[in-house]
């Protein structure tokens, strides 16, 4: 692990409806295309795409899952072991946003207690078809504590912002993270009874 | 011609330069200068004159010669003028038999064309007449086959000359024969249509196979294939059924139609659209059964509370099911790909993997695993528990029960999801494994090691006696007497130690199942290929690395506690009674402790039983990791000790002495090499071992050698200090 080529190593997980621009944001991001026509992703996609991020090498895995509900407990399988989660919904469908408590309680039930979630809204170049107001989201986003980005893979508009920023986060958690252990982790040899407690504790 | 020279000569000098010299000018001269000039003119015209007469007179030869020249051309001209002539006559004739020759042959054209017409119709004519004939008898005789080809013949006909035939003499004898063929055509069809259905209802392939070859013959490809296709499904279906009853898993039966099928297929069939328009409606009925089994199969699992192990053969079956749908798509993907021609290849791909990822088949096996890993997570979860709680330890064994079983149960079911061959699925189960492992087993191996090594040891009872024997009174005042606390003791010791063996062989285990997997992944790709498939199994599979580091953490952190809470309050008093014996000493007492060794043997046989318990009791690399946290506790409380003390030139010999028992018996104890950690201790007794303070300088700096001080110049000289007989000036003077 230690002799690859990256100073961090993240996973990123994708959720939402079917249909929201999920696989079509991972490409724009990974790979820059936007493929029109894509199917219905099956199961879970991935990724990988190493970034730069002030002189540290940053390598994110990017899960893509798919959104139709059943591949939901093949999805769920792979909330625990992320760092972030993407939940997209798309700006021109009403019914995508009225789902995201639905995604919150899959979140609150899947995912470890420290996951970084960040709300997206995808499809903005169909400005003329918004159904949901971006007052609106940016509201409930806080209300859940999250971030709230507007996107558009197909025109590539904040796509490259939403991972950077989402990957500048997880950095700064990182460290903080670092920070924290290197406090409560006990000296070796020093006499702290059952002091390990603290860096092994399954939040 | 002079004349006519003369008169030129004259017009010339008219128009001379000499202005106007006639007659009348002349004879009007008086003067004899005017005359003379004149004259002199007249004689230059005279002599121009007579120049240009010479040279006409000159070209007279040459105009002769060349009027006889003409003069015998004549005859030859007239020759000439005479072939001219017929030639013409000549390419006149040729031209008009040319198109008499081109009229006629168009009219040679024009016949055989008419001929060929005749010919054709005249056949046409014998051919629907033989038709109708041919289908009347072999109707007749029930040969559909013949009667088919017929009609096939018929159906190939040109129809425009079929019309223009009824319009000839014989319309009427062709047009009974289209009627009657008309009608064979309609009887056939009903017929064959018929016998296709009883042939179903019989399930007599022979005759299905027989009519349904007939059919394309006919021009009902689609009704054809679409009949076929039924008869296939209700085949399958009814022996699915079959199968479902006797409880027997219908994929046999399912493998061989499908190989039927196929070979029909390609017999029968030309051309890739059709093979896949075919395919699909094929596909989508027959598999239009797989909710049946589903549900059939949902049913016999209610929701509450189920025995996981009653769940086995319920995971078995659907695992085999999905591996077999991935099995029969694969056999599809094959198939179809060796239809399809060389240059689009991408294109068909493409529009194939769609095609088959969302057929109802792939749907409905999607829903299935959808359904499968919760089942297969709740399974080996209430598994882990249940081991969790059966766990037992027998005396003698290093780990527990629960571990093997429930490593024997994580494997199990992550094997059976690999049997899936759903990729997805088996990622899905590494994730649920990995979680069940890192969260789950890890928390129950963790609360145990949280209750921690109890820190009453039989040497701490030794050292209590009063208190043992306050103890012991009580108990045998209230009548009996009570060992429970020592047993219990003892039993919260050896649960700790097993559980620090547990968790090292579950680290062990894990990076053992990565790699297994990994090998049998590999396998299963050399199958079906896919290098994003074989990147995500990679991913989830590294996870399991991070959770095999967790459990060494959790050891090491083990470890430490046990070096705190057991090794740690024993040694400490056992090295600090270093500073009951005086080093401060002098021959008499150096031979003394020669004699009756005052520490270094006692403390020895301490360390040794103290770690004899532990050698038992632990794994080999647990217990070598053990013995060098001991070996560093002792350097470092040796070294504090040491520092405390004071030394005699024999005192430090003596001291040198002990510390070389001590390491030797250390190195025999453990395989880490232990010199390391007594670098500085073997360096302070060197210094504590000189005969003047000026000799440190032999084995400092450069006269070092191969020697690497691990000691400061501060600590040297602090070392130093420790010998009563070296003078602090003389430590203090030294350049180090």
């Amino acid at each position: 692990m230690s002799m690859e080529d990256y100073d961090y190593l993240f996973k990123i997980v994708l959720i939402g409806n079917a249909g929201v621009g999920k696989t079509c944001l991972v490409r724009r991001f990974t790979q820059g295309l936007f493929p029109p026509g894509q199917g219905a992703t099956i199961g879970v996609d991935f990724m990988i795409k190493t970034v730069e991020i002030r002189g540290e090498k940053v390598k994110l895995q990017i899960w893509d899952t798919a959104g139709q509900e059943r591949f939901r407990s093949i999805t769920q399988s792979y909330y625990r072991s992320a760092n972030a989660l993407i939940l997209t919904y798309d700006i021109t469908c009403e019914d995508s946003f009225r789902c995201l408590p639905e995604w919150l309680r899959e979140i609150e039930q899947y995912a470890n207690n420290q996951v970084v979630t960040i709300l997206v809204g995808n499809k903005i170049d169909l400005a003329e078809k918004r159904e949901v107001l971006r007052q609106k989201a940016e509201d409930f986003a806080e209300s859940q504590s999250m971030l709230y980005l507007e996107t558009s893979a197909k025109e590539s508009d904040n796509v490259e912002k939403l991972f950077l920023d989402l990957a500048c986060e997880l950095i700064r958690e990182a460290k903080q993270n670092k920070l924290d252990n290197t406090d409560s982790a006990p000296m070796p040899g020093e006499g702290k009874a059952i002091s390990y407690l603290s860096c092994c504790s399954l939040n | 011609m002079a004349d006519s020279g003369g008169t030129a000569a004259v017009r010339r000098c008219d128009s001379g330069s000499v202005s106007s010299i006639g007659m009348d000018t002349i004879s009007a001269l008086t003067e004899l200068e005017d005359l003379e000039r004149v004259y002199q003119q007249l004689c230059d015209g005279e002599k121009e004159v007579e120049a240009k007469l010479d040279r006409l007179v000159a070209q007279e030869g040459n105009i002769h010669t060349k009027m006889l020249a003409l003069q015998r051309m004549g005859p030859n001209l007239q020759l000439i003028g005479g072939d001219a002539s017929q030639l013409s006559g000549m390419i006149t004739f040729t031209c008009s038999l040319a198109e008499n020759v081109s009229r006629k042959v168009r009219q040679l054209d024009l016949a055989k064309t008419r001929l060929y017409n005749v010919i054709q119709r005249t056949d046409d004519i014998l051919d629907l007449k033989f038709c109708t004939d041919g289908v009347q008898t072999a109707l007749h005789n029930e040969d559909y086959e013949q009667a088919a080809a017929h009609i096939h013949r018929y159906l190939s006909l040109d129809q425009s000359v079929i019309e223009l035939s009824r319009q000839g003499e014989e319309s009427s004898a062709v047009d009974a024969s289209l009627v009657l063929l008309q009608e064979a055509e309609q009887k056939l069809k009903v017929i064959v249509a018929e016998k296709l259905d009883e042939a179903v209802a019989a399930v007599d392939l022979a005759q299905v196979e027989r009519f349904f070859k007939i059919f394309p013959l006919l021009g009902l490809h689609q009704q054809g294939l679409a009949r076929f296709g039924q008869y296939l499904c209700s085949q399958l279906a009814s022996k699915a059924e079959e199968n479902l009853i006797l409880a027997t898993g219908g994929d046999l039966g399912e493998k061989r139609a499908q190989l039927i099928f196929a070979d029909t297929l390609t017999l029968l069939l030309e051309g890739i659209a059709r093979v896949v328009e075919t395919h699909q409606p094929i596909v989508e009925t027959y598999y239009g059964l797989d909710p049946i089994w589903t549900h059939s199969m949902m049913k016999s699992v209610p929701g509450e509370i189920i025995e996981p192990r009653e769940l086995d053969p319920v995971l078995s079956e659907v695992t085999l099911m999905n591996a077999r749908a991935e099995l029969y798509l694969r056999f599809l993907r094959r198939r179809i790909m060796a239809d399809f021609e060389v240059g689009d290849i991408q294109k068909h791909q493409q529009n194939m993997e769609k095609l088959l990822k969302h057929c109802l088949l792939s749907t409905n096996m999607q829903e299935l695993i959808g359904y499968y890993i919760p089942m297969e997570e709740y399974y080996m979860r209430e598994s882990v528990n249940k081991a969790v709680a059966m766990d037992t330890y027998e005396k003698g064994q290093l780990t527990s029960s629960m571990v093997d079983d429930c490593f024997y149960i994580v494997k199990k079911c992550i094997s059976r999801a690999l049997s899936s061959s759903s990729i997805d699925c088996l990622c899905a189960m590494i994730n649920h494994a990995n979680s069940v492992l890192e969260s789950d087993f890890r928390e129950v191996l963790y609360n145990k090691l949280r209750q921690g090594f109890p820190a009453t040891t039989l040497q701490d009872i030794q050292r209590n006696v009063s208190s043992a024997v306050i103890l012991m009174q009580s108990s045998l005042q209230q009548g009996k007497f009570n060992t429970l606390g020592i047993e219990s003791t003892e039993n919260a010791k050896a649960a700790f130690l097993v559980t620090l063996n547990n968790v090292e062989v579950c680290s062990e285990n894990i990076t053992t199942l990565k790699r297994n997997l990994e090998n049998d992944c590999s396998k299963l790709f050399s199958q079906t290929g896919g290098s994003g498939d074989q990147a995500k199994i990679e991913s989830c599979l590294s996870d399991l690395v991070n959770t095999s580091t967790k459990f060494k953490d959790l050891l090491q952190e083990g470890l430490t506690e046990l070096n705190t809470t057991a090794i740690k309050p024993q040694v400490k008093p056992w090295i600090s009674s270093f500073l009951a014996i005086s080093h401060n000493i002098e021959e008499e007492e150096f031979n003394d402790y020669e004699a009756n060794d005052p520490w270094v043997q006692q403390l020895i046989i301490n360390l040794e039983q103290l770690m004899t318990e532990f050698k038992m009791a632990l794994s080999p690399v647990i217990y070598d990791t053990l013995t060098s946290l001991m070996t560093s506790l002792v350097s470092i409380e040796m070294e504090k000790t040491v520092l405390k003390c004071s030394f005699s030139r024999l005192g430090g010999l003596q001291f040198d002495k002990e510390l070389r028992s001590l390491v030797a018996y250390l190195t025999t104890v453990t395989t880490w090499t232990i010199r390391d950690k007594f670098a500085r201790l073997t360096q302070m007794a060197t210094i504590l071992n000189l005969e003047r303070v000026t000799e440190i300088l032999d084995y400092w700096g450069s006269n070092s050698g191969p020697l690497t001080w691990r000691l400061t110049p501060a600590e040297v000289r602090q070392v130093l200090a420790l010998r009563i007989d070296f003078r602090s000036e003389d430590i203090k003077r030294l350049r180090l």
